[in-house]
């Protein structure tokens, strides 16, 4: 089942990049949707439970190395892997109209089914080829098809973005080898070393693809360069790749203890750093991607503390922030469709008069993204707040009150660079612009699917959380 | 004087000299011009050398190279009928030469004392020096078999330095008489050393290492297309093997001398390599600087010569990356034949007007840059990195890491120029030669074979040493 859940999209989308010049890009799109949502049923009905690694399948495949063919879904990936799905039949929808390429269709099924590939891979080397394989095909999805053409700046940001990527997942092949030298497995359930330079590597490789403070300065002009599907998939799917590979690592990495009080710090320190960017901003694009980095923040922090709560606090913020960053994203490329811009001056004032569905679904979203209760962007944040404060086996108190305040420091001033974006956007007195237009049905579905993704998790968290109550420290025993 | 020849060793080599002078005769007495006289001895010849060497039974380490040598002078063979009724190309001459430096390849990676080691190497410089000089009329090609000549003649000079101050160490030319004897010597550890590093310093010129890299990207801009894929294939894997072996069997007791030199080496001349292609515009300026930075790759795993992984890890990277290289030289050299030019900026857009040049460039590309699709590509970077951080070179794996970003940069510009949109309509050749098919047809075989290797990796991994 995983097999096929990964096959569909990735055949179907390179078809579409073969066939481009036959087929219309309503037809690509409307193709492109159904292949992701069989991928979504797929990883849906996968699951057997969280004591065991659902739909396993393990396939020699490269013996003298160890490497084998090793997918399957445990509870940890579970959530990634619907998410993923999830945002990929959206990014597909969002294509739905007349003139999409569908070559860019093509492109998004690849990067969604090469993440949902490492989001299945039970083997280290796999999980690399997966790792790397979503990469150029993001790199052509920046720098061909940019909402605002401005040449030569796309190009710029998208190579950057590749080459610090390249640059992280290099070192973490090198923690690979030092992995598979040291406890003589690839395989992620038996995996084991006591190497602190494996430790280093592999926290470096993920930290720049999550990004941590400060291997951070890829991601503003990636976002700000890529059109809606490419922001929405770096932010909701391709940072969780970051993340995710810290949670499974760092099960594998027994001197991971070492490097957690970095981690922790550098996390915090992004929360607080990332807010006072935002605050500066006038792109929205670039603000959103900004506040990225501080959500990152408190996911990185949870995984340093390496408890139960902190393990259910890092997926829970991944997800709710894939979730809610990609509303965001979408909401900022509706104004950029009919503005031409994501800038704040440029767009004008009184939103809520000019557009009234858009404006709501924009504020809606902010403060989902600052963490109102009751929406899902609350649980991910109050949760790391909570494994910080306890401070579990790995930090020291004083490192984790340390991380602890700049974190609520953070909070307070994200709510501030969110009002002040509230303000700037959909209140005041309106200023209208003859690009005025309100939600058309496509973006209202989007949209609306992701409101209510929102709501229900913001609600109902258990849903979630449950997966994790009774496992303790290392899951993958 | 009685000198033992071990024929198992030297049949093969015996078989493609015989097959260099029969293509020779027949070029003085049938003088058509055509490649095909020549070139159907040449590769009958191959062939039956490597019917000889597989039907033998050589050590793992010597076939693997061997295998290597032959198969990649084959393919040079069969992809230079690219160059049929070419004037300024005679092919009697090219395809001796082509053979005797095949010959002295082959003898490179058997040989076992230094004397051999030496005429070997010559055997194998010579020719190569005046293939890339054989275009007649080409004042550039002159200059560059000028200044590969002159390397070349100093790198030797030295070998044979560093040759006689082992001999005066050691009193013993054969490998195993070295170790024997370095085992036992009483003369102060500088003088092993600075013998050990001026001997190896004829092999790394071969190889393309920093500081002996200067003549390759002259040489391959000034060659054709084809002896440019012959020196980077053919005559790295010569030099490759021959340094392994002369290092895990004559020099493992002196490793103290000489793993710190191999490891700053490789990691410059990688760095170096890479920084180079940066800068190139043309495809085959870009490819000889890449090959310069893989030789980097293939060097690195030299410091942990005698563990498990050490000798076969380099070896299997060979193979990948020759494969590739291969690919890509052939397909240029169709490409130079058909459209006069292998700038980049004009070879924009050819993976969507001529997908069956362009996609296998492409996908060549991404083998050596060792990014999936190309999946063999990534797995060989894993498999040459394994030894390095076996034997505790942990700082030169993390260069090695780096330079495979630093190398993604350039690959990546070749990838995205080949898979951009073209400005104009895309080009076609008013008259296409029919000899292309040949070499077309090398680079599809080729190409088929690095898929089928993505595929299965385990194809290569188990069945080299």
């Amino acid at each position: 089942m995983i097999v096929a859940a990964l096959l569909v999209p990735s055949v179907v989308g390179l078809l579409l990049m073969i066939g481009r010049a036959h087929v219309p890009g309503r037809v690509a799109a409307r193709i492109g949707t159904a292949a992701m949502a069989t991928s979504l049923v797929l990883y849906a009905l996968v699951w057997e439970g969280r004591d065991r690694v659902s739909g396993e399948i393990d396939v020699a495949w490269i013996e003298p190395l160890g490497a084998r063919l090793h997918l399957g879904v445990t509870y940890v990936s579970w959530p990634f892997l619907l998410m993923t799905a999830l945002m990929g039949l959206l990014c597909c929808l969002w294509l739905l109209a007349d003139d999409t390429s569908p070559a860019l269709v093509g492109l998004v099924l690849v990067i969604s089914a090469s993440s949902m590939g490492v989001f299945s891979s039970l083997d280290l080397l796999l999980f690399f080829v997966f790792f790397e394989l979503a990469l150029i095909p993001m790199w052509f999805v920046i720098a061909w098809y940019p909402a605002v053409d401005e040449t030569g700046v796309q190009r710029r940001a998208a190579t950057r973005f590749l080459l610090f990527t390249v640059a992280g997942s290099a070192l973490l092949l090198v923690g690979i080898v030092i992995i598979a030298l040291d406890g003589g497995s690839l395989q992620l359930l038996t995996a084991g070393t006591g190497s602190l330079a494996a430790a280093v590597l592999v926290c470096l490789g993920f930290g720049v693809k999550t990004p941590l403070v400060p291997l951070h300065t890829w991601l503003p002009d990636a976002h700000s360069s890529a059109p809606t599907v490419g922001s929405v998939l770096l932010a909701a799917v391709f940072l969780k790749l970051g993340t995710y590979g810290l949670i499974v690592f760092s099960q594998v990495l027994d001197r991971f203890d070492d490097v957690a009080p970095y981690l922790a710090v550098a996390g915090a320190a992004g929360i607080v750093w990332s807010a006072l960017a935002c605050y500066a901003q006038d792109d929205l694009k670039r603000l959103i991607a900004y506040s990225s980095i501080g959500h990152m923040g408190f996911v990185v922090l949870a995984i340093s503390t390496q408890s139960t709560v902190g393990l259910a606090a890092a997926v829970f913020g991944s997800v709710a922030h894939g979730i809610v960053t990609g509303l965001l994203f979408f909401t900022a490329g509706s104004l950029r469709d009919r503005f031409g811009t994501a800038s704040m001056a440029r767009i004008g004032r009184g939103l809520y008069a000019r557009a009234p569905r858009l404006a709501v679904v924009f504020v809606f979203a902010a403060v989902a993204s600052l963490g109102l209760p009751g929406l899902a962007g609350f649980w991910g944040e109050l949760l790391s707040l909570r494994a910080a404060y306890e401070v579990g086996d790995v930090l020291t108190k004083p490192v984790a009150w340390t991380a602890l305040g700049l974190a609520l420091l953070g909070i307070v001033l994200t709510t501030a660079y969110f009002v002040r974006a509230i303000r700037l956007v959909a209140q005041g007195e309106p200023t209208p612009h003859e690009a005025d237009r309100d939600l058309d049905r496509r973006e209202a579905v989007v949209m609306g699917l992701l409101v209510v993704a929102v709501v229900v998790l913001g609600l109902a968290p258990n849903l979630l959380l449950d997966l994790f109550e009774p496992v303790y420290r290392s899951y993958a025993q | 004087m009685n000198i033992p020849i071990d024929w198992t060793a030297a049949g093969p080599a015996a078989i493609v000299l015989t097959g260099a002078l029969i293509g020779l005769l027949v070029d003085a007495f049938y003088p058509r011009r055509t490649w095909n006289g020549p070139g159907l001895p040449a590769a009958a010849a191959l062939v039956a050398a490597g019917v000889l060497l597989v039907s033998g039974d050589s050590a793992p380490v010597p076939f693997a190279f061997s295998l290597i040598v032959l198969v990649g002078t084959l393919f040079v063979v069969v992809a230079s009928n690219v160059m049929n009724f070419e004037n300024a190309m005679p092919p009697g001459e090219y395809h001796f030469l082509l053979l005797s430096a095949g010959a002295g390849a082959l003898l490179m990676v058997t040989a076992r004392d230094l004397v051999t080691l030496v005429v070997a190497l010559e055997l194998l410089s010579l020719p190569s020096i005046a293939l890339v000089g054989i275009r007649q009329g080409d004042a550039r090609a002159i200059r560059s078999a000028w200044t590969f000549f002159l390397a070349s003649v100093v790198s030797t000079a030295i070998t044979l330095m560093g040759v006689s101050l082992l001999y005066g160490v050691t009193g013993a030319l054969d490998y195993v008489g070295i170790r024997e004897g370095l085992a036992a010597a009483t003369v102060p550890d500088s003088v092993v050393g600075v013998a050990v590093v001026l001997t190896v310093v004829g092999l790394l010129f071969k190889l393309g290492a920093v500081p002996f890299h200067v003549w390759i990207p002259d040489a391959y801009v000034g060659a054709s297309v084809m002896v440019a894929a012959f020196l980077s294939v053919v005559s790295k894997a010569a030099s490759l093997g021959a340094l392994l072996v002369l290092l895990s069997v004559a020099l493992p007791g002196a490793g103290d001398s000489w793993h710190p030199v191999v490891a700053i080496v490789a990691a410059v001349t990688m760095t170096i390599g890479n920084i180079g292609a940066l800068r190139q515009d043309d495809a085959v300026g870009l490819l000889a600087w890449s090959s310069i930075a893989q030789a980097g790759f293939l060097l690195a795993p030299a410091v942990a010569v005698s563990t498990t992984y050490g000798l076969s890890a380099p070896i299997q990277y060979l193979a990948v990356y020759a494969l590739a290289n291969l690919v890509a030289f052939a397909a240029l050299a169709v490409i130079l034949r058909l459209r006069g030019s292998t700038r980049l900026e004009d070879l924009r857009g050819m993976a969507r007007n001529d997908p069956w040049m362009g996609i296998p460039l492409v996908f060549a590309v991404l083998t050596l840059a060792g990014f999936p699709p190309a999946v063999i590509g990534l797995v060989t970077k894993y498999v040459v990195i394994r030894p390095v951080v076996d034997s505790d070179h942990l700082w030169l794996a993390v260069v090695m890491g780096a330079n495979v970003m630093l190398g993604l940069a350039y690959y990546l510009r070749v990838v995205v120029t080949l898979c951009g949109r073209s400005a104009g309509d895309p080009y076609v050749s008013p008259s296409p030669p029919v000899s292309v098919r040949f070499a077309k047809s090398t680079v599809l075989i080729g190409t088929a074979l690095l898929v089928a290797l993505s595929a299965w990796p385990d194809l290569l991994l188990t069945h080299l040493p």
